[in-house]
């Protein structure tokens, strides 16, 4: 089959006229639809034609998948390279990718196994990671983007056989397992977003993954504790770290998955007939299957970004000073004298989780004493450059001295370089906390008071018992307000837009010398007249760079608002999504362009949105039924109901409801993996209604749903495969006003 | 004694101890407890039924004695020193303000419902205050300014002091022991927090009363659901729903008391549909009557008190007032003495207005000095002339208003919709928007004027700008005041829009006015605020007394609904004593309302920090009780008799479903909060904490004999005294004692931070600081 997309793709990669494509879809989406029908009449013509019908029957289980697992590939690989240009957030993805082929350590807040991908890719397309990927930008000769294309589309291609077996393990009939797998193979949006080097793809595929193998282990219950049992439990485990490594909507899964394991303990917690012994072993293999493993993969994704990692690069300054000193090229400890004295020039880091360096800059606070804001910010810019300077009382600084040296217990104050103004605090209430005392900078050399004073005191020092000295990198030192006795601290509260976001700096009264947030450290030293030390030989350990890491991506997570380069419009509320009510345009909209446009398949996103509250209204009346005493579901009908309508039902409400609540910005392909489970809702629906009613009934309803969902799939197909020359072209999918494929 | 409450208990009783053989499949046996009685099973008292035994009329007088103790006690800490501060403290200020608004009939804007300072108006109604006084800041003397601030006060008094008495006919009514009754009560009577919020001019008093009424009143009517449609189960449904109606007409966190009682409805229909229900299977008609009596009684009439409370309020507030500018001016019409009303005049062309900025109140103004070639970020201006806002009269500010063809014709009204021309008077330029950047905003327009033969010759186009009146009608009257209009520029559709950062020094600090491209936001809107072209005495002045026009009430009611939650959700700044959910049930905390430099004296808004810990640490300790038994339940493990568990689970369970829904939502919720958020879920918590003491210390015994025991069917609630018959409550009564010890020590040693009275010195303070109150006077 690849041989045939092969030659597709080449029949027409260069002509990009819409017949061509018209041609093509033709001769290849529609393949299942054709089949489909053969196999429906099959069984009630069975009797008359047995044996060929009878063999395809037989093998249905293995022809089915890699039929639609060829149609799959097809759909995701054709001409996946027309679009020469760096499209949408391939700009985010890409780039990092190219961090990890030049091994720069950068700062995201997804965690890394996704993108560890996306380097891999372009590692295998042989590029060596020096293309920017600007938004819009043309992919040099060089860059084998087609291929790294490819490799994502794959993980979008096979969620469609997944979603097969997955169907087929819930213990839905075989017409109902066909409708739907063509949904996820024929849903545009599905189809679209895998087609680029996101990150989507993967998620969807590690969500797809995630719900097959608990189904899978769901369906070993009866045997517990056999091999198979433990292959898909593992097998769930494992997906659970990837899917959750990839990026953490993928708890939301694992929440379904944890809410089936409570469920299914609780249940055999109350069989009084299983032993303790046994109890326990289900306990412990599931902690182990299901939490552990999980955990150690998401470990060992950082532990591989920290291994490629290895050379200094933006993202240093998110994490400790002792980390960053043993990347490569880093500033950081290179040539920086060993001991501080005053005079010297330094920044000043902050040595909690996810602490920046002392920053301040020329904007006010808006309130309070409306003084210069001092700041924690994780950029290295000359705004974070703080000399050491004598206090009021001592003698004045003296260039030509001998440099005096600082120690615990030393009163001092710190000038802002780039403003020439003391970092000062006073009886005012910081802007954010309020129980702390607002830090600010104040006045300059000579104009201020006491209130510039600031105390240090060592904590500990990695390097030396000696304390009468502060040590670049290695002492951890807090600096105590002379006047107020308060101690400096950055507790990552994120001041509000007049603060650009960052990190809200406090004096706190609390003596809580354990409070790693008013811990600091010298991370840069410059200091001519000291000779130059190599500070930065001690390793931070690995758990501390991961809770490090982890505890920033949590922090800058909270603070994304929206991004001003971005349009405003392509963003989009909530309850767009499941009423397909905008779509999103990946690219800009030039008819020189390639256009891309981010769009489901209306029939897929209307008929599971509409299957969602079927399914409530369903589930009510059984109740009410049950409870005057109809008793008319079976066993089975219960356990369908439970597994294949229920838990999916949650999988959706997991998926969707948080960014409901969310405040931050969300985009439509927020929604795609909540879509997942509507679809297997919408599926399960199909099943309960159809499967009672006459056979000819049945597969005349099945024929249709199938034929119109691969009928819109093959008339929305242009925003997919790329729409090529002036968007009016392709006004004729302009449904509503807001789908704006077109600018007709 | 057993039994539970009603001559379906025995039937009951037998069919539980099959479930509960049943248990493996533990999904049924939960559902088995749910089902027996939703809640509140027995109680003694049988209000004023002749039916009830002398015997146990008795029994009650202990009850009535310590219940009439606990009301005055309540009367008593809440009315001491009611007069003190004579200063207008923290939130008085708003809803004291109000109150004289209602009084002087003057239309405002708040963000709650009415109801609350409807009541605060009527008792100043009453003692024949005129609301002259607009309780302007905290710490504005009362005596000075001859305010009836007692009887205001005395409002909240009366209703918080009625709160415990309500408490305690709660637990009374749901047939809890009287040491339990005591416990409950007393958590609320000497609650410094409940003390604070009801002795001050609030809203929170009347909330938390009312919502304590709906609880005690759907007790009473769940009691009487052996004689539906009776005309007391009328009775109590209706008074149910008129409580709950009242808790949101006060503040819309009332809501939550409709979700706690709406959940006990709910399990109770259910109960109804039991095809295996007790008392026999209803038919469907059957159903469908309790089911639409509920639905009438607890959300159709509720919904109609609620409107009707707005009548009220439009009813009263007939003259325009502060409130005017959040409604939109078809409403602000209906207002008598009315700027619009009185002041409106038609525009012409050729006429000179002045036009202000409606959000910041600027005007639209212009002189000779020009923008500077290059902006201190390095982009460049058109050098053309400065157009500003300026926030005073001026005669910079006039501006003439020109048709697009200049045909000289007077006495011709400029129309919504229709593109004019302004003419700036001294400087004789035409205004002008093009496309180069704004001085502050790079994705704006800059906003200039240019010399009159630019504006017809190679400039005619950007001059061009078209009015906008806000919800008007095409070829609507464009009219000084009460049009509010939007100055669209023609060919670029930008909105001119102004914000207060002032420019710089060039600019001479005054208002940037530059074109927005985001037409929809209300920062964009004007109005002209007078024509001075127009001579103070000239015809078109001149106004007859026109009629103050009407709205259809819902109209009116619709459109101040959408605009009280616009502004409820804007309520998102921060307070520095708002508090997070979280520090609540620790009482981590206070609010500082008042405070007085030169006696030291502070009030300082916080609970009994010893009732609070005891009641939330009783919370930790019934969820406790219910995993634990769940899960020996599951291992099929009996610890407890039926009837104890069905109590645990209905009655306190229904104080602990109230307390959830009157505290987990707070989670959730965008804008900031206050410790007195908190009071009605910490009285559900009081409410539990009755429940559970006497749980604890009365460990039945045996309940087969009671069972045996069991008095032939007669339809009475069980009393406490029955149920406890032959027990020995000295445990019981030892934890009181102890319990009231601690929490009035606790009382009275926060009582100087509750009543603001007497001051404390610097050491007295800081003792009290036990978890770092953030007290005032502690140095």
């Amino acid at each position: 089959m690849a041989a045939v997309v092969d030659t597709h793709a080449v029949a027409s990669g260069f002509d990009a006229g819409d017949a061509a494509r018209r041609r093509n879809n033709v001769a290849g989406a529609p393949q299942p639809a054709v089949v489909k029908p053969v196999e429906a009449e099959d069984k009630t013509k069975a009797k008359k034609a047995p044996s060929f019908l009878q063999v395809l029957d037989q093998w249905e289980w293995l022809i089915v998948p890699i039929l639609v697992t060829a149609v799959s590939f097809f759909t995701r690989f054709y001409k996946i390279g027309l679009s020469p240009i760096v499209t949408w957030d391939e700009a985010h993805f890409g780039k990092f990718g190219s961090h990890y082929l030049k091994r720069e350590f950068y700062f995201d807040v997804h965690p890394p196994a996704g993108k560890l991908l996306v380097g891999l890719s372009g590692y295998l397309a042989g590029y060596n990671g020096s293309f920017e990927f600007k938004s819009g930008e043309t992919y040099p000769e060089e860059i084998n983007y087609t291929f790294m294309r490819q490799f994502n589309a794959f993980w979008g291609a096979v969620c469609v056989p997944m979603a097969y077996w997955t169907a087929k393990e819930l213990n839905l009939r075989r017409p109902a397992v066909w409708f739907v797998t063509l949904m996820v193979l024929c849903e545009n949006s599905y189809t679209t977003i895998s087609r680029f080097i996101l990150l989507d793809s993967m998620l969807l595929f590690g969500t797809v993954a995630t719900t097959l193998c608990w189904a899978k282990f769901h369906g070993q219950r009866k045997r517990a504790f056999e091999p198979a049992w433990f292959l898909w439990l593992f097998m769930t485990g494992l997906s659970i770290g990837f899917v959750c490594s990839v990026k953490l909507v993928g708890l939301f899964v694992t929440s379904l998955v944890g809410l089936y394991t409570i469920e299914d303990l609780w249940r055999k917690f109350g069989d009084t007939k299983i032993p303790i012994p046994e109890l326990a072993a289900h306990v412990v293999t599931r902690v182990i299957g299901l939490i552990i493993l999980p955990i150690l993969i998401y470990m060992l994704s950082f532990a591989i970004h920290f291994a490629v990692l290895t050379n200094s690069g933006p993202g240093d300054a998110q994490m400790s000073s002792l980390f960053q000193a043993n990347l490569k090229g880093t500033e950081v400890g290179r040539d920086s004298p060993l001991e501080v004295a005053l005079g010297s020039r330094v920044t000043i880091k902050n040595m909690g989780y996810g602490g920046g360096l002392l920053h301040s800059h020329v904007q006010t606070y808006p309130e309070g004493s409306g003084q210069q804001q001092v700041t924690c910010y994780h950029h290295k810019d000359a705004n974070n450059d703080w000399f050491f300077y004598p206090n009021r009382k001592d003698t004045d600084l003296d260039i030509e001295a001998e440099p005096r040296f600082i120690g615990d217990g030393q009163t001092i104050r710190l000038i802002h370089m780039q403003t020439g103004r003391n970092l000062h605090s006073h009886e005012i209430s910081a802007p954010v906390t309020k129980a702390d005392k607002e830090v600010s900078s104040y006045g300059n050399l000579t104009v201020g008071d006491e209130k510039d004073h600031w105390k240090i005191e060592v904590i500990s020092d990695a390097a030396s018992r000696d304390r009468t000295k502060i040590r670049t990198l290695t002492t951890a030192f807090r600096l105590r307000h002379e006047v107020l006795g308060c101690y400096l601290r950055a507790g990552n509260v994120n001041l509000p837009q007049w603060g650009f976001k960052q990190i809200e700096v406090t004096c706190t009264k609390d003596n809580k010398p354990r409070d790693q947030y008013t811990h600091w450290n010298i991370e840069s030293h410059v200091n001519e007249k000291l000779p130059p030390g190599d500070p930065g030989q001690y390793k931070s350990p690995f758990l501390n760079d991961f809770i490090h890491l982890n505890v920033a991506m949590m922090t800058s997570n909270n603070a994304l608002v929206p991004d001003p380069d971005k349009q405003d419009d392509l963003a989009s509320q909530w309850w767009q999504w499941p009423l397909l009510h905008v779509g999103l345009r990946m690219c800009s909209w030039d008819d020189k362009i390639v256009k891309y446009f981010l769009l489901g398949n209306p029939l897929v996103y209307w008929g599971s949105t509409a299957g969602l509250g079927v399914f409530g209204l369903l589930v009510v009346w059984y109740t009410l039924r049950w409870q005057r005493g109809f008793r008319e579901l079976s066993d089975d009908d219960v356990d369908r109901i439970h597994y294949a309508g229920i838990y999916p039902v949650i999988g959706w409400f997991l998926h969707y409801l948080p960014f409901v609540v969310m405040a931050r910005v969300t985009y439509v392909h927020h929604y795609y993996p909540a879509l997942y489970f509507a679809i297997l809702v919408l599926g399960f629906l199909a099943d309960w209604f159809l499967s009672p009613l006459r056979k000819s009934i049945q597969y005349g309803a099945y024929t249709v749903l199938d034929v119109v969902t691969i009928g819109l799939y093959i008339f929305f197909l242009p925003i997919c495969w790329g729409m090529v020359g002036p968007n009016k072209d392709y006004s004729y999918m302009k449904w509503f006003d807001n789908w704006k494929m077109s600018d007709a | 004694m057993a039994s539970a409450l009603t001559p379906q208990g025995s039937v009951r009783q037998r069919n539980v101890p099959g479930s509960a053989k049943n248990n493996k499949d533990g999904a049924a046996s939960d559902v088995e407890i749910d089902r027996v009685i939703v809640k509140k099973p027995s109680k003694s008292k049988l209000v004023a039924k002749p039916a009830a035994k002398p015997a146990a009329k008795a029994s009650e007088r202990d009850y009535q004695i310590v219940g009439f103790f606990i009301t005055a006690a309540a009367f008593l800490t809440r009315f001491w020193g009611i007069s003190h501060p004579n200063e207008v403290v923290f939130d008085e200020v708003h809803f004291g303000k109000f109150a004289s608004y209602y009084l002087q009939r003057t239309y405002f804007f708040d963000v709650h419902p009415p109801l609350g300072k409807l009541l605060f108006a009527f008792m100043g109604w009453l003692v024949g205050y005129d609301g002259h006084f607009h309780f302007d800041n905290i710490g504005d003397n009362y005596i000075d300014n001859k305010v009836p601030y007692v009887a205001f006060r005395s409002l909240p008094a009366i209703l918080g002091a009625l709160t415990v008495s309500v408490v305690y006919l709660i637990m009374w009514e749901s047939g809890y022991s009287l040491p339990a009754c005591i416990i409950a009560a007393g958590l609320v009577l000497l609650d410094n927090a409940h003390i604070g919020q009801t002795r001050l001019i609030l809203l929170d008093a009347t909330l938390v009363f009312a919502m304590a009424c709906s609880l005690l009143f759907y007790i009473k009517f769940y009691k009487l659901r052996h004689e539906p449609f009776s005309r007391k189960w009328w009775k109590w449904l209706i008074l149910t729903g008129f409580a709950l109606s009242c808790d949101m007409s006060v503040k819309y966190v009332g809501l939550f008391a409709f979700v706690a009682i709406g959940s006990a409805v709910i399990i109770d229909l259910w109960d109804l549909l039991d095809i295996k229900r007790p008392g026999g299977a209803l038919s469907l008609p059957d159903f469908g009557k309790h089911f639409a009596a509920r639905a009438f009684g607890l959300i159709i009439l509720p919904f109609l008190f609620y409107l009707f409370w707005f009548q009220v309020h439009f009813a009263i507030l007939t003259r325009s007032g502060p409130g005017d500018d959040f409604m939109t001016p078809e409403f602000q019409e209906t207002l008598s003495d009315n700027l619009m009303l009185s002041n409106a005049v038609t525009v012409n062309y050729y006429d000179s207005i002045t036009l202000r900025h409606k959000e910041t109140k600027t005007y639209l103004h212009s002189h000779a000095d020009r923008y500077p070639l290059r902006y201190d970020d390095g982009r460049v201006s058109s050098q053309g002339q400065q157009v500003t806002g300026y926030p005073f009269n001026d005669t910079n500010n006039y501006w003439q208003i020109l048709p697009v063809v200049d045909d000289q014709k007077m006495g011709h009204a400029v129309k919504n919709n229709e593109l004019v021309r302004l003419r700036h008077l001294v400087t004789d330029t035409i205004l002008l928007s093009h496309d180069v950047a704004s001085p502050y905003y790079p994705t704006n327009q800059e906003f200039t004027t240019c010399s009159i033969t630019d504006a017809y010759g190679d400039r005619a186009a950007d001059t061009l700008f078209e009015i906008r009146i806000e919800n008007g009608k095409p070829g609507q009257e464009f009219k000084s005041i009460s049009s509010h209009f939007k100055l669209i520029h023609n060919p670029s559709k930008v909105a001119m829009w102004t914000h207060t950062t002032p420019l710089p020094e060039w600019g001479h600090k005054q208002q940037e006015i530059n074109g927005n491209k985001q037409l929809a936001p209300s920062s964009n809107v004007w109005f002209v605020e007078d024509l001075p072209s127009v001579p103070a005495d000239d015809k078109r002045r001149e106004k007859e007394e026109r009629k103050v026009k009407t709205l259809p009430f819902l109209v009116k009611w619709f459109e101040l609904q959408r605009s009280m939650f616009w502004h409820n959700n804007q309520l998102t700044s921060s307070h520095p004593y708002a508090s997070h959910p979280y520090q609540w049930p620790f009482l981590l905390r206070g609010v500082s309302f008042w405070t007085q430099n030169d006696t030291r004296q502070q009030i300082y808004f916080v609970g009994n920090p010893i009732g609070w810990w005891l009641t939330s640490s009783v919370l930790a300790i019934y969820a406790g009780i219910i995993l634990a038994d769940q899960f020996s339940l599951r291992r099929g493990i009996d610890a407890l008799d039926h009837r104890s568990r069905s109590r645990l689970y209905n009655s306190t369970g229904f104080f602990f479903l109230a307390w959830a829904t009157h505290y987990l939502p707070f989670f959730v919720m965008g804008r900031q909060l206050f410790l007195h958020h908190y009071l009605p879920a910490h009285l559900a918590s009081a409410l539990v904490t009755g429940a559970i003491v006497e749980f604890i210390f009365s460990v039945d015994s045996g309940d087969s004999e009671a069972v045996t025991k069991k008095p032939a069917a007669d339809k009475r609630h069980v009393t406490a005294r029955e149920r406890f018959a032959g027990q020995s409550m000295v445990g019981a009564w030892v934890a009181v004692l102890v319990i009231f010890a601690i929490l009035g020590a606790g009382w009275y040693f926060f009582l100087p931070l509750t009543y603001g009275y007497p001051g404390l010195t610097v050491e007295q303070v800081v003792r009290r600081k036990w978890l770092g109150y953030d007290l005032h006077f502690a140095k």
